[in-house]
């Protein structure tokens, strides 16, 4: 019986390796396939999407950064810059103008004469803009009076077979530099004669500029009418340009407080405006008289 | 005695599955009582063994199903990426911004001084048409034989940033540069025609100096008008068309002389 009973282990033994043994085997090696098929290309999917997203967006957002702040900081030097030199709010102040002031300036600055009325207006101790009040400076008529000087200067010389553009580069230089060494005389002068005014250096500048309106008028009637009609030109607009300049400086250089100021004080405010109308003649006439012949 | 020792220690040698059966036949036997609780105990460790196997095998089966199409989506996608992309390219023109509808209209506009000015397209900036009619005025200069091209440049410079400035200031509103640029650049091309009769006749007779003056009136009235519906400064197109004038003036000067 213990025979039997061994023999019948044994076979049991045969049995049951047979069985359960191939299934798990098979069913370990797919899944350890699978698993490395899966896992060798998914991770390195997933890396190298990762690696593009880091790429991506970190650089882009880091140069996005870098060029905004740039950029501010560029334009807040600029601002700065700007807002030191020029203030930009002053200079639309002077450029504050319509067509219905620029006739009117026109006319005055060709016959100022018949003008009662010279005092800036003031509306709250703030001047008035040059569209509201005839009195007040401006720089568009200075400006486009000069830009109009250099031209008619190029045409002159062309009429007179004398034109190359570099001569409009010259003229224009030439007037720059007139205006730039009268407003700093203008300045000297305010200043040694201790002129407490609500003059600028862009009023100056407005009132040196005006001469050209002068200028263009002599120069186009000479043109028209030759050297007679040219000295005549001459005289009108010296005179009325003269008279001009006084009113208005006088009146400007007093300023909204015209009682004030001791009497010496007073007389050096007339003559230093006297000087600097009696000079505007010859300046006219210096950048003038080559152009007509 | 010495066989059931044996065939104690063949039992522990051998699986447990043979224990299983031995159990089984024992039970069928009969036999010893602690023998059997002995061999229950094997059964429980048996089946706790065998269980592993059972749960790793439906996991590993589905790591390898879910891994599957992440295999497949990888080369799959970029090709639909790049052909899409592809086909849903703009034009080439559309993306270089030049719009030749737009050209064309701009210059009737500048070209009919009486017709109003669209301010959708004039406020487009385009630098294509200044540069263009840039290069036919000096080309038309060099006809007449003056190589002016250094001082076209140079005074169409001056003239925007000139433009610019003054137009900043006088308006409320602001203006870009290049909205200014293109504007008196499209402006030019009566000045082209200018140049053209110069290359024929002479305009320094009393004839050419109507003529220069009659287009330098057609060019600055085509950019204050413009100028003025983009800016909307009222009661001030005179005050911008002269300016304009003054620059056009300058143009005319180099054709003329």
């Amino acid at each position: 019986m213990a025979y039997h009973s061994a023999y019948g282990v044994h076979g049991s033994k045969h049995r049951t390796r047979a069985a359960p043994d191939p299934p798990p085997l098979f069913d370990d090696t797919s899944g350890g396939y699978s698993s490395q098929l899966g896992g060798y290309p998914a991770p390195g999917a997933d890396v190298a999407f990762s690696v593009n997203n880091l790429l991506g967006d970190p650089v882009a957002n880091m140069a996005m950064a870098y060029g905004t702040s740039i950029a501010s900081q560029g334009k807040d030097i600029v601002h700065k810059e700007l807002h030191r030199f020029v203030s930009v709010n002053k200079l639309k102040y002077f450029f504050a103008v319509d067509t219905a002031y620029v006739a009117k300036k026109l006319g005055l600055l060709v016959f100022p004469y018949t003008h009662q009325n010279w005092k800036m207006q003031y509306s709250h101790d703030v001047p008035l803009p040059p569209r509201k009040d005839l009195n007040a400076p401006d720089l568009y008529i200075p400006t486009m009076a000069f830009i109009t000087y250099v031209l008619l200067a190029g045409m002159a010389l062309g009429i007179q077979q004398r034109f190359s553009p570099e001569v409009l580069g010259l003229c224009a230089s030439t007037a720059l530099v007139w205006v730039f060494m009268e407003v700093l005389a203008l300045l000297l002068g305010l200043y040694l004669a201790t002129v407490r005014s609500e003059l600028s250096t862009f009023h100056l500048l407005a009132y040196s500029g005006y001469k050209y309106v002068g200028m263009i008028l002599s120069v186009l009637t000479g043109l028209l009418f030759g050297s007679d009609g040219y000295y005549v030109a001459l005289a009108w607009t010296s005179s009325a340009l003269m008279y001009f300049i006084v009113r208005s400086l006088r009146t400007a250089a007093s300023g909204p407080d015209s009682m004030g100021g001791p009497a010496p004080r007073q007389r050096l405010q007339l003559y230093l405006t006297l000087g600097a109308a009696a000079f505007q003649p010859l300046i006219i006439y210096w950048l003038t008289f080559h152009l007509v012949r | 005695m010495s066989g059931f020792d044996n065939l104690n220690s063949g039992f522990y040698q051998t699986s447990y599955s043979i224990d299983e059966q031995s159990q089984q036949s024992y039970d069928y036997g009969g036999s010893g009582g602690p023998y059997s609780k002995q061999y229950a105990g094997c059964d429980y460790s048996q089946q706790g063994r065998f269980v592993p196997p059972d749960m790793m095998q439906p996991q590993q089966t589905y790591t390898g199903q879910i891994y599957q199409p992440t295999q497949a989506y990888p080369p799959t996608t970029p090709q639909p990426f790049y052909g899409d992309s592809f086909e849903e390219e703009p034009p080439l023109l559309e993306e270089l911004g030049i719009n030749f509808d737009h050209i064309w209209q701009k210059t009737l506009t500048v070209l009919h001084p009486l017709r109003a000015a669209d301010g959708s397209i004039m406020n487009e900036t385009d630098l294509a048409g200044p540069v263009v009619f840039c290069l036919a005025f000096g080309a038309t200069l060099l006809l007449a034989g003056k190589i002016q091209f250094g001082y076209v440049y140079g005074i169409s410079a001056i003239g925007c940033l000139g433009m610019f400035c003054l137009l900043n200031l006088m308006s409320m509103t602001g203006v870009s540069f290049g909205c200014v640029a293109s504007v008196l650049g499209y402006c030019l091309l009566p000045m082209i025609l200018l140049s053209s009769f110069a290359v024929v006749f002479s305009l320094q007779g009393m004839v050419g100096i109507l003529l220069t003056a009659t287009i330098i009136g057609w060019c600055s009235f085509s950019a204050s008008k413009i100028f003025i519906s983009a800016l909307a400064m009222d009661g001030q197109q005179l005050l911008v068309a002269y300016p304009c004038a003054l620059l056009y003036g300058v143009f005319a000067l180099i054709s003329v002389f």
